[in-house]
């Protein structure tokens, strides 16, 4: 058995799976940029504040270090003190929608001596009417999005609470692609240090690996061969021990699809038909 | 703002959408005055799964019997505990608990307050709260929360199955977010969405489940934390005026089972204009 063939057998189980895994989440995360999270949410609640003709608009992301919603952004003229403000995640009306992921809207606040006055008037601003959204996928929930004080009613509607919605959904899909991008690199680092090895790779051999994955993998797997290439790209810092793991990941992955065109040409099969 | 871009689960209830709801009865309709008239929910009871209920404000009529916090012990599992003090840590579930005893003011009321200490063990806490009330002997819960947790279905599945044979209705509210949501959309719970019109005693059936009643949810004036009132709209407002009802109904009919109770409030269910 040849050097890199032991490796493949050792790498495949565990390297192969996890590396997909990574490469998968990438090819979603190369779409935002790093940093992009707080300027895509800006836009969201500021597009929010001008729609629904707000004096305040805001996202709360839950911390999970700290077991608080921390508000990252706001837009409109009564918003900006809020921004930094962190409360309980299950206090409030943020606390609330955020805990229960049913949204609400309130109206004539300022009936109530109790409700959130605290925290609202650690804003300078104490709003007449709120609606709050969670901003929730099928992973659970990120935070809380809120709009308060539409100018041209005293109340927010049903049609309102759904409209929020949808800008709720474009935040949480925002954040959660922006969060896969951040922990990616570390991610990688992980399986580099988790699959350490020694064995040298040759530049001829590197060669080989990637002109047999990318020749073989076709459609959404080249997609997702690109984002590797893309993340190592990005991984200048690692050091030579790790890329030469990368090296032998990539091995895997090449002998594996080598093993796959072998198939389908014993098969008869044309390529992307699998 | 064009309608396509409404999503959620109350749009069958609201304005001219509601012609849609029409359809032939197969029971024909049951006379209110039959079902409600002279009613007012004595001998049941109605469990309130939320932020607790404010024991002390005046809209919850000093009906609230018992109130309890559902919460982590040091080993991660979800205890309960009493809460002598019966407060509510947001308002919403003394909302809820205003509405139900509007309708129906001699049932009991029981608070289970679930609303866990973060986010990873709400489910946990919810289930564990549900599963508290059904053994505390509620035949009616009002649940104005559910789960989108994909690891919460076969839970949540099992206690709504437990609740039905135990002869306690679910009442939930739908997520005004479409897609999966547990258990507001198992077929053994009332799920509701909201309507516009303001009034209690205005409900739809809607014939094209997963949500199948329509109840006022929009601009309701509610009791809140502190002995005040807001007014708010959403679905969580909507389930506990369905709450009120089927408390109503088992007050009247007491060996009704879920589906029967759930059979008329669709045969008492006002017909769509």
């Amino acid at each position: 058995m040849s050097p890199g063939r032991r490796r493949a057998d050792r790498l495949d189980a565990e390297g192969l799976a996890l590396l997909r895994a990574i490469a998968g989440r990438g090819a979603i995360a190369r779409r935002l940029e790093d940093g992009a999270e707080r300027a895509v949410l800006r836009s969201i609640v500021e597009a929010t504040v001008a729609l629904f003709d707000a004096e305040a608009a805001s996202i709360a992301l839950f911390d999970p270090a700290r077991n608080q919603l921390v508000f990252q952004v706001a837009a409109g003229e009564q918003g900006q003190g809020v921004i930094g403000l962190a409360i309980a995640p299950d206090q409030g009306i943020a606390g609330y929608v955020f805990t229960t992921g049913q949204p609400l809207a309130l109206s004539e606040v300022e009936r109530d001596a109790r409700f959130g006055r605290g925290a609202a008037e650690a804003t300078g601003f104490v709003p007449r009417s709120i609606v709050a959204v969670p901003l929730l996928d099928e992973q659970g929930a990120l935070g809380v999005l809120e709009v308060l004080d539409k100018r041209s009613s005293a109340a927010f509607s049903l049609r309102d609470i759904e409209l929020a919605g949808v800008f709720a959904r474009q935040a949480t899909v925002a954040i959660r692609a922006s969060r896969v991008e951040r922990d990616l690199a570390s991610l990688m680092q992980a399986t580099l240090s988790t699959l350490a090895g020694s064995e040298s790779t040759d530049e001829p051999t590197l060669q080989r690996i990637v002109e047999l994955a990318t020749r073989d993998l076709d459609g959404d797997d080249d997609g997702r061969l690109w984002a590797i290439v893309d993340r190592v790209a990005r991984l200048r810092g690692a050091d030579p021990g790790e890329l030469e793991l990368l090296a032998e990941i990539l091995e895997v992955v090449a002998l594996r699809a080598e093993r796959r065109a072998s198939q389908r040409q014993r098969s008869g099969r044309p390529r992307g038909a699998e | 703002m064009s309608d396509a871009i409404l999503p959620a689960w109350s749009e069958p209830f609201v304005g001219e959408h509601r012609t849609g709801l029409a359809r032939s009865r197969p029971l024909g309709d049951l006379d209110r005055a039959t079902v409600f008239g002279g009613v007012d929910g004595a001998g049941v009871t109605v469990a309130i799964i939320d932020s607790g209920v404010e024991r002390d404000h005046p809209d919850v009529g000093g009906q609230l019997v018992e109130s309890v916090v559902i919460e982590f012990n040091d080993d991660d599992e979800p205890t309960v505990r009493p809460d002598p003090e019966a407060i509510d840590v947001v308002g919403h579930g003394t909302a809820c608990a205003g509405i139900i005893h509007g309708l129906a003011p001699a049932a009991r009321l029981i608070s289970v307050r679930v609303l866990g200490p973060d986010n990873k063990g709400k489910g946990t806490i919810f289930a564990a709260g549900l599963e508290w009330a059904i053994s505390a002997g509620a035949t009616v819960a009002n649940l104005s929360l559910s789960s989108r947790s994909e690891a919460m279905f076969p839970i949540f599945h099992d206690l709504a199955d437990r609740a039905y044979f135990a002869n306690c209705l679910l009442v939930s509210a739908a997520n005004n977010v479409q897609g999966a949501s547990y258990p507001s959309l198992f077929a053994a719970v009332v799920s509701v969405a909201a309507h516009d019109v303001g009034d209690p005693w205005t409900w739809f059936y809607n014939p094209a489940p997963p949500v199948e009643f329509g109840a006022y949810g929009v601009d309701v004036e509610v009791a809140w934390k502190g002995g005040g009132h807001v007014v708010a709209t959403g679905n969580s407002f909507a389930a506990p005026h369905v709450a009120g009802l089927a408390a109503l109904i088992r007050s009247r009919y007491p060996d009704a089972s879920p589906f029967e109770v759930k059979t008329i409030l669709a045969a008492t269910a006002t017909r769509p204009a």
